[in-house]
């Protein structure tokens, strides 16, 4: 008996042994696979935020991130479709993965929900918007006609801000495990919140850069390649009729130019052609632009010198119409109420003079054609001026002796100058052509100025000479002058007429006081022109005609300056190059 | 009484907002992990054991730390329609 009892004791101690051991071994390998399960799926959440670092680096592209995280999902869920939205300004991108053939009702009873958890998300109707669809993977059959019975959203947020929602959908019921899908709401939040800060980093440069535009009175808009407006700054938002309003897209700039200036075209002109485009005269409103074109190109990296967008730059040139017209304006006036006249009065008074007066009667018409005379010289001054700055100034080059142009030019002055008691005199080189090229009423218009200058500041018994040299180009003009003995103030230092073409040079020599070097820089400047003539109190110009002279010989593409000794003299050059 | 149909009422509505938004499965699995509340399988609450502001906080908690703050903006609407539930953290 107490051996029965003594073996029951045994068998059930073992029993109970066995049984814990049995129950502790179970619990073990729960415990075991639990853990193993919770590795596997920490091994994925590590794997894919690796891959993300990996394959998309530093990039702000969340579809780039989507598609890597939907792409490697089926060695950790499984899934009949995986699917996401974008929201675009002007549409909604709805992209969609099979992994399995789905029916046509199951990719619209996945889209219908995740329109209607943007919609909840965002408070906005997107019944209207349209929804641009790509499907890849397997194929959409009628045969399998499984309705949606498991799925979820993730919402896709960048910047505090939904931009689109990820979905995981099966054609099997209560297939996803609460611990599955958070791991991807998980990765998904972080890649998003990875996004955020590059995005963060790229607004704040951003910021810096529209700050700098913004203070910029041209209008700028610059777009990324593919023509969304990357940098906006106000002028250009008030350019097109914007106003200030906010978050503007290439399409706002578009309906606003419509039918005025095709933005995108020339954009994509620009950046095809890599091409700097300029259209003049465009009228937006009530003004005029003047706007520019330029491919944007990166400036270093690997993609040194790709384009990466395009810049835009409305120039405002109302105010430039505005005075082109009122110099035009002032010149038609110039034409006709003062001109005109004043010609008549030179005219008569010419006649009268001839007709035989008493002698007050004589010198009084000779004061009038002498009055007459100077204000006729002086509106021409400020015509051919205003002509100048117009770029409307013309000449007409004619064959012509400018030998017997400067001949008789010093014979007309020879009364003015015997009067002075300046003598008059010209040195030929015996090599000037016999014929060149120019407008001689011009150039004649250039010597008078010059001959009666040159008589007006040389003191009594004084010289004044008119020469002329044949330079031939790369030659010493110095050198040039010496072989021919000519007289004057030309020296190898003048730098605008030491590396000029075969040309005729001109030169107006006097015996004056000469002029410093200060004085000289102020000859051919208008408004200095003006001042020093209003300053010295003369009355008989405007200072205008060096400025003319000027004009006229770089319309004939020569150059014209001076060069002076103090106390000396001065000569007054130009030149005609030879064709 | 009428409080506290009111939370129950509250939370309901939270819940099939977030089941539109995140999709019916992952939201009444996520609002079954506040101990406080009794839900079916449609997501209706049908009891709240102990604190209610505490358990519609703990809720709210529960979505934010699932799908970050966005989803917050959602729930405005729903929470203007019950002026007399006490203010909680959105």
């Amino acid at each position: 008996m107490e051996i029965l009892v003594a073996l029951f004791l045994v068998l059930s101690s073992i029993l109970i042994i066995g049984g814990f051991f049995y129950w502790k071994i179970n619990k073990l390998k729960k415990d075991v696979e639990k853990n193993e399960q919770k590795m596997r799926r920490g091994m994925y959440e590590l794997a894919i935020l690796k891959e993300l670092g990996d394959r998309t680096g530093y990039s702000l592209n969340i579809q780039n991130i989507i598609d890597i995280i939907t792409g490697s999902l089926r060695q950790f869920i499984d899934y009949s479709v995986t699917s996401y939205i974008f929201v675009e300004p002007e549409k909604i991108i709805f992209k969609a993965h099979l992994e399995k053939s789905v029916s046509r009702e199951f990719i619209d009873s996945i889209k219908k929900r995740m329109v209607s958890s943007l919609s909840a998300i965002l408070n906005k109707d997107f019944s209207k918007t349209r929804i641009e669809e790509i499907l890849s993977g397997a194929i959409l059959t009628e045969y399998m006609n499984e309705p949606v019975r498991s799925f979820f959203n993730i919402p896709l947020v960048i910047g505090g801000r939904a931009v689109g929602i990820l979905t995981i959908a099966d054609t099997k019921t209560g297939l996803y495990k609460e611990d599955e899908m958070t791991i991807l709401y998980k990765i998904t939040k972080q890649a998003s919140s990875a996004i955020t800060s590059l995005q963060e980093v790229v607004e704040a440069e951003q910021r810096k850069l529209n700050a700098m535009v913004s203070s910029i009175n041209e209008g700028v808009v610059m777009t990324d390649k593919d023509y969304k407006i990357v940098v906006v700054n106000p002028a250009a938002k008030i350019a097109v009729g914007l106003g200030l309003k906010e978050d503007v897209s290439i399409f706002d700039f578009i309906e606003k130019l419509g039918g005025k200036f095709d933005i995108k075209e020339k954009l994509e002109e620009s950046v095809k052609l890599d091409k700097f485009l300029t259209v003049d005269d465009i009228l937006i409103d009530d003004r005029f632009f003047q706007i520019f074109v330029s491919p944007v190109k990166s400036s270093f990296g690997l993609s040194k010198d790709e384009i990466i967008g395009a810049v835009v730059v409305f120039h405002d040139i109302t105010l430039k119409k505005q005075v082109e017209k009122m110099r035009d304006d002032f010149t038609s006036m110039m034409v006709h109420e003062l001109r005109s006249p004043l010609d008549n009065i030179k005219k008569i008074s010419e006649l009268l003079l001839k007709k035989k007066k008493s002698k007050s009667d004589l010198e009084y018409m000779g004061f009038i054609f002498q009055d007459s005379t100077r204000m006729l010289e002086l509106v021409n001054d400020l015509l051919d001026v205003a002509k100048l700055e117009a770029g409307k100034f013309e000449i007409g080059k004619q064959s012509a002796d400018i030998i017997e142009i400067i001949k008789e030019r010093a014979n007309f002055f020879k009364t003015n100058a015997k009067f002075s008691k300046v003598a008059l005199e010209t040195y030929f080189d015996p090599n000037t052509p016999l014929k060149i090229e120019f407008d001689s009423s011009r150039i004649v218009q250039v010597l008078n100025n010059l001959l009666s200058n040159a008589i007006k500041f040389t003191p009594e018994k004084g010289t004044v000479s008119i020469q002329t040299l044949l330079h031939k180009k790369g030659q010493n003009i110095e050198d040039e002058a010496k072989v021919i003995g000519a007289k004057w103030f030309l020296n190898k230092n003048l730098k605008n007429i030491n590396n000029i073409p075969n040309s005729l040079i001109v030169a107006v020599t006097d015996t004056g006081v000469g002029l410093s070097q200060d004085k000289i820089v102020q000859l051919f400047s208008k408004f200095k022109q003006f001042r020093v003539a209003i300053e010295a109190g003369e009355k008989k110009g405007t200072g205008l005609g060096l400025v003319v002279v000027k004009g006229i010989v770089e319309a004939h593409g020569g150059v014209v300056g001076v060069a002076s000794q103090e106390g000396v003299g001065s000569s007054f050059y130009f030149n005609l190059p030879l064709l | 009484m009428e409080n506290q149909n009111q939370y129950e009422e509250l939370i309901t509505e939270v819940i099939e907002k977030q089941s539109i938004i995140l999709g019916p499965d992952i939201a009444i699995l996520k609002a079954r992990n506040v101990s406080e509340l009794v839900i079916d399988d449609q997501g209706k609450v049908t009891e709240i054991k102990g604190d209610k502001k505490a358990a519609l906080q703990k809720i709210i908690n529960v979505y934010v730390e699932l799908s970050g703050m966005i989803v917050k903006n959602a729930l405005s609407s729903i929470f203007e329609k019950y002026p007399d539930v006490e203010k909680i953290n959105l």
